[in-house]
């Protein structure tokens, strides 16, 4: 078995202009991604932000690793006082008037930890409330085209 | 003299395996990429210990560590056939792992969706 990173594609219907936008200003971001106090597109920006404001378990830290305007991000994602490291990349290519995004997450099994808080049944109880309340919500307020 | 070494020898084992047990997990079991491997060979088939090290460039102790580790992982055991040692897979435990990226999977699949319902809202301003 190996260890093989999580990827995801995306068709949006949107210019690879705006999708950049939306992944790296900041006020865009809180819209439909994490409210982070202070980013920039620039890298070895560090930044950090919780899952949710409800949830302060789980400090995300980050640095932006790799910067190709328009084409590609990655930083790193690790959780404060819990060892190991991923990394999330998003690619962007342009497909007419629409945009591919693929997103890769490397690295999700170097969260190993001797330490119980971390267990995979606690995370996941962090990460059911981001995703099945704070997100949800979020979303479906949205979901009015 | 010798019982008393044999009990010494049981004590300390009974200790490692008592210790071992707080700290095992699958998710240790695959932070090793040798681990990867082992697990990786040992789900095509079930291999003896010695055909088992024969495709890896560490030593055999090292291979036989990492089988340990595996074995406390609860995601192979041992089989005595005769005089050979077999290696087989539990390969319940990965689902432990699959559930774990699945978590992932579930919550970018969510910032996605999140993220087409925002580029929409900006295109179409009310």
């Amino acid at each position: 078995m190996k260890a093989e990173p999580l990827v995801l594609e995306r068709t949006l219907n949107a210019p690879v202009a705006s999708v950049w936008d939306a992944l790296t200003n900041n006020a865009k971001m809180k819209k439909w991604y994490f409210d982070i106090a202070d980013f920039k597109a620039e890298i070895g920006f560090e930044f950090q932000f919780y899952g949710s404001k409800d949830d302060t378990r789980y400090l995300h830290l980050c640095k932006i690793t790799e910067l190709i305007p328009e084409k590609r991000l990655t930083y790193t994602w690790k959780y404060e006082k819990f060892p190991g490291e991923s990394a999330v990349t998003f690619e962007l290519f342009e497909e007419g008037v629409q945009t591919r995004l693929k997103l890769t997450h490397a690295g999700l099994e170097s969260f190993t930890t001797d330490n119980p808080d971390f267990a995979p049944s606690s995370f996941n109880a962090g990460w059911t409330f981001i995703i099945g309340t704070s997100l949800k919500d979020f979303v479906e307020g949205k979901n009015t085209k | 003299m010798r019982n008393r070494t044999v009990t010494f020898k049981l004590v300390t084992e009974w200790f490692h395996v008592k210790q071992n047990k707080l700290r095992r997990d699958v998710f240790q079991a695959i932070a090793d990429p040798t681990r990867r491997e082992i697990i990786g060979l040992i789900s095509q088939q079930s291999l003896n210990l010695n055909a088992l090290a024969d495709h890896f460039e560490i030593s055999r102790p090292a291979v036989s560590k990492h089988i340990k580790i595996l074995m406390e992982c609860g995601l192979l055991t041992i089989r005595q056939d005769g005089r050979e040692r077999y290696c087989e897979p539990r390969l319940q435990k990965i689902q432990e792992v699959a559930a774990w990226a699945e978590k992932y999977r579930e919550f970018w699949s969510l910032k996605l969706d999140a993220l087409a319902n925002f580029l929409d809202s900006e295109n179409q301003p009310k």
